[in-house]
């Protein structure tokens, strides 16, 4: 990464998925005063405590997929919750996001057990879990760990009980690997969905075309940037790092991706996010058919606002 | 060696038979003959290459090369388990007894080679001691009892070859004598066998022919009607 | 209702049962470790990748050729154990009677060639296999739900488990394999084929551990590296075991997933390592293992 930089004159970087090499790869970034679109990655302190003036986070991160499933569910009334954390620096600032969350909205935290990372077999948290009589079970963990501890959960007859599960990072593909029979009514924020809306369908048609897979949020979220970063380039050009932020900031973005989306200054791109539920095997028409839209939820709403921000780049700190 | 006693079958035949453990040489260029229905010993001291002459026979040692005829057939290009299958039983040096396996298993773990073996009956009204006893560990029973287990496990497989490693080591004289007993029954059911011995006084009465092998080679051969003539010979070789 | 160290009694016992289904797999994997180190005295690293093909095998075996559940339980396992058998014949009988390190490392490297090219293949996020539909549901116990799946892993790996030890303890081929254990020359002298007996014993350990895979598939993910984190483990338990105990492999097995899964109660940030613990106190007390024969 140093090397393409610093060696090859590479001006933008694009995909970056682990937060944690994200974080190291921003830095680079800056040094060399070079542009980096940040798209895979979850942690929501890549554009707060980590920002740079040299990258863009764009798809999503951690407090709105916090925000939008945990306010959601409490407000519908899963009151006391119970959280499954998976034992690790990310799992333990989702538990802290979500806790925040459920109490800001009048809900409770009964009880929370961390598991080890990665954890094959979940019978024995789940049951514990179920034990606790919460209204709502939060997986506070990710990838693999999410799948397992949701089909166990169906295993188990957790929903069937009158239990909520509540998937904090869910992606398509988990709930695609899922399926329906297993996933139905499970909640969960994404910044995009492939069939809601006819531009976005039309682009997932075609990506379906290429690689026979319908794409994630990550997926379009990477397209779009890459496509605002050569429009910029052709506005001004130039390729300079900040004259191109510059009028990515200034262009408000509507595409395939995005509505409402615009950049700000810590570099997070909002936009409007969706608090979505899986489809029941009846609903659902087809492999890829696995999400209804419940709510729209803002972009102003969604993310981390500025005021709390500790980023250095927001003028009013 | 006289070829001309009529219908006299070669049972076994091995000529110019060597051996190796590793890198090291132990037979050097065996030659014996031995026909159906004769008790054969292998004499010598300690060390002389009599328990691998056997092994050599079984296919049990590093490298071999030479010719070992069993029936008439070569067998050295024979795989080890099909060695058995010519009607070759083998009672190894210590017995072989199983630990894991109780006397019963013991006793029916050799596979059935020829038709004409002892039944488990016929075993078990030979050896009573292993009757009583055939659902202990094998190796919880006495030596002398181990012993007879070695022997009538492959008397239970039919073969018509016993080669014999030591089975009188360490045992009371009544239990030689036993066993001595048994040979002499067997010999006269037409069965050929090949005793090596340290115990000479057990084997002289017994055997039809000695061999002395000394430093992997035989040395002397010694017919029974011999023995009296060439018993100082023989005496010198076995350091009596 | 009555707690026990602030648990209460009813979770605990869910706990117990979940303990009991997990130390089910243990004991299917060390059982299968235990049957080939007797009589190859070989440390099987493929085993976890023999696991792993039996699994996914199902997986495949359901997608491309729509191969039912309970034909893949039986067909799986023999499918990978003709792939331990050639493994055995091509590979393993080359270094028999070498360093242990040969065959250590040689198992190790099929154990990774299956998984990379399974991971090229499928990738490592894992694979979905419905539940059969005849397992679906449960029934409710009073202090836990049991879904009738888990309740047939535990009566199918019993029914396994305790078909292996008979097979072993009790019948001719048994004997012969105990036999190969302690002297496998003189058995080869009495005329048994001991090549063939250890090909076959190769595939029959691999085909256990296809078996605990089958098993796997609906309740685990399925992933091409599935095996190599449940084989660490297991090994854990045939240290604690001592190897080449048939049945104290089965009752460890089992032993070890009731204290993972109490520890997953008690204090579950320790319930991955709870078992190498136990085994460094073993190894302390006991170097042979709770069922090994004392050296
Ligand atoms: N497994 C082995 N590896 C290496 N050398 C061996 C092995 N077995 C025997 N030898 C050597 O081969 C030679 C012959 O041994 P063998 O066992 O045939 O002697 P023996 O005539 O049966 O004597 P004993 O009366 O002591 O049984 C000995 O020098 C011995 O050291
Ligand atoms: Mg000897």
């Amino acid at each position: 990464m140093r090397r393409w930089v610093e060696n090859d004159n590479v001006d933008m970087v694009a995909g970056l998925v682990a937060s944690s090499v994200t974080i190291a790869t921003t830095k680079v970034l800056e040094e060399n005063n070079k542009l980096g679109l940040v798209n895979g990655s979850a942690a929501s302190s890549i554009t707060n405590e980590h920002c740079t003036p040299n990258h863009i986070h764009y798809a999503y991160d951690t407090y709105p997929l916090a925000n939008g499933t945990a306010g959601a569910i409490v407000k519908e009334g899963g009151k006391t919750w119970y959280i499954l954390t998976a034992d690790y620096a990310f799992g333990h600032s989702m538990e802290k996001d979500v806790t925040a969350v459920v109490e800001k909205n009048g809900g409770e935290v009964i009880g929370s057990i961390r598991h080890p990372f990665p954890t094959p077999d979940f019978s024995s948290f789940i049951l514990q879990a179920q034990a606790s009589g919460a209204d709502v079970i939060a997986l506070a963990n990710a990838g693999a760990d999410t799948t397992n501890a949701i089909t166990t959960a169906a295993e188990f007859g957790v929903t069937q009980a009158g239990q909520t599960i509540a998937g904090l990072v869910v992606f398509l593909t988990d709930v695609h690997a899922l399926g329906t029979e297993v996933a139905q009514g499970l909640q969960l924020t994404t910044g995009w969905y492939w069939d809601m809306n006819d531009e976005a369908r039309a682009w997932s048609d075609r990506f379906m075309e290429e690689t026979g897979a319908r794409p994630t949020m990550v997926h379009a979220g990477i397209y779009s940037s890459t496509i605002q970063y050569l429009n910029a380039i052709e506005k001004t050009g130039s390729d300079d790092s900040q004259i191109v932020r510059k009028q990515m900031m200034d262009t408000p973005i509507n595409d395939m991706f995005a509505t409402n989306g615009r950049i700000r200054e810590d570099g997070r791109m909002v936009h409007d996010m969706y608090l979505a539920e899986v489809k029941t095997p009846e609903e659902s028409s087809g492999e890829w058919d696995l999400y209804k839209i419940v709510r729209t939820i803002p972009a102003d709403e969604a993310f981390r606002p500025l005021a709390d921000s500790s980023c250095k780049l927001v003028s009013s700190k | 060696m006289s070829q001309n006693a009529g219908k006299e079958y070669e049972q076994l035949r091995i000529s110019g038979l060597h051996a190796f453990y590793g890198e090291s040489h132990v037979l050097h260029g065996i030659e014996l003959i031995v026909n159906r229905g004769e008790l054969v010993t292998l004499l010598g001291r300690n060390g002389a290459g009599r328990s691998t002459t056997l092994k050599a026979i079984m296919n049990m040692v590093g490298r071999r090369t030479g010719s070992i005829m069993i029936n008439g057939e070569e067998t050295m290009s024979c795989a080890p388990h099909n060695i058995a299958r010519l009607g070759v039983g083998y009672c190894p040096e210590h017995r072989g007894i199983f630990a894991s396996l109780s006397v019963q298993e013991n006793l029916t773990l050799p596979p059935v080679v020829r038709s004409g073996g002892m039944s488990l009956e016929e075993i078990y009204s030979m050896f009573p001691n292993l009757y009583e006893r055939r659902f202990s560990q094998g190796t919880k029973l006495s030596g002398g009892e181990q012993q007879m287990l070695a022997l009538a496990r492959i008397l239970r497989t039919g073969a018509n070859m016993l080669l014999l490693d030591e089975i009188t080591e360490g045992l009371a004289p009544v239990i030689v004598e036993k066993l001595g007993e048994v040979l002499l029954a067997l010999k006269k059911k037409g069965l050929t066998i090949i005793l090596v011995e340290q115990n000479f006084h057990f084997a002289a009465p017994l055997a039809d022919r000695h061999y002395v092998v000394e430093h992997g080679q035989i040395v002397e051969e010694v017919s029974a009607s011999e023995l009296h003539a060439k018993q100082s010979v023989l005496d010198g070789y076995l350091g009596v | 209702m009555s707690m026990i160290f602030g648990v209460p009694m009813a979770v605990l016992y869910g706990q117990l049962l979940i303990g009991v289904i997990n130390g089910a797999f243990y004991a299917l994997l060390s059982l299968g470790l235990a049957v080939i180190f007797g009589l190859l005295k070989i440390i099987n690293f493929a085993h976890g990748a023999m696991y792993m093909l039996g699994a996914m095998g199902t997986v495949i075996l359901f997608d491309t050729l729509g191969v039912n559940y309970w034909v893949a339980l039986f067909l799986a396992p023999v499918l990978v154990g003709t792939v331990g058998v050639l493994i055995e014949y091509f590979l393993l009988r080359r270094i028999a009677g070498q360093d242990h390190i040969y065959s250590l490392l040689l198992t190790f490297g099929v154990a990774l060639i299956m998984q990379g090219i399974l991971t090229n293949i499928y990738g490592v996020s894992g694979l979905r296999y419905s539940m059969p539909d005849v397992f679906k549901g449960g029934v409710n116990l009073g202090f836990m739900f049991l879904p009738f799946y888990r309740a047939w892993v535990i009566v199918a790996a019993l029914i396994v488990c305790f078909g292996t030890w008979f097979m072993i303890e009790k019948t001719k081929l048994g004997a012969y394999l105990r036999a190969g254990t302690e002297d496998s020359q003189l058995m080869q002298g009495f005329g048994i084929n001991v090549p063939l007996l250890v090909s076959l014993t190769y595939g029959f350990g691999v085909m256990l551990a296809a078996f605990a895979g089958v098993l796997a598939a609906p309740i685990y993910s399925v992933t091409p590296v599935m095996g190599s984190h449940i084989l660490i483990v297991v090994f854990a338990v045939v240290v604690i075991g001592g190897l080449g105990s048939i049945g104290g492999a089965i009752i460890t097995g089992i032993l070890m997933g009731v204290v993972e899964g109490l520890t997953k109660t008690f204090y579950p940030p320790a319930s991955s390592a709870v078992i190498f613990l136990v085994m460094v106190v073993v190894l302390m007390v006991r170097p042979s293992g709770l069922f090994g024969k004392e050296a």
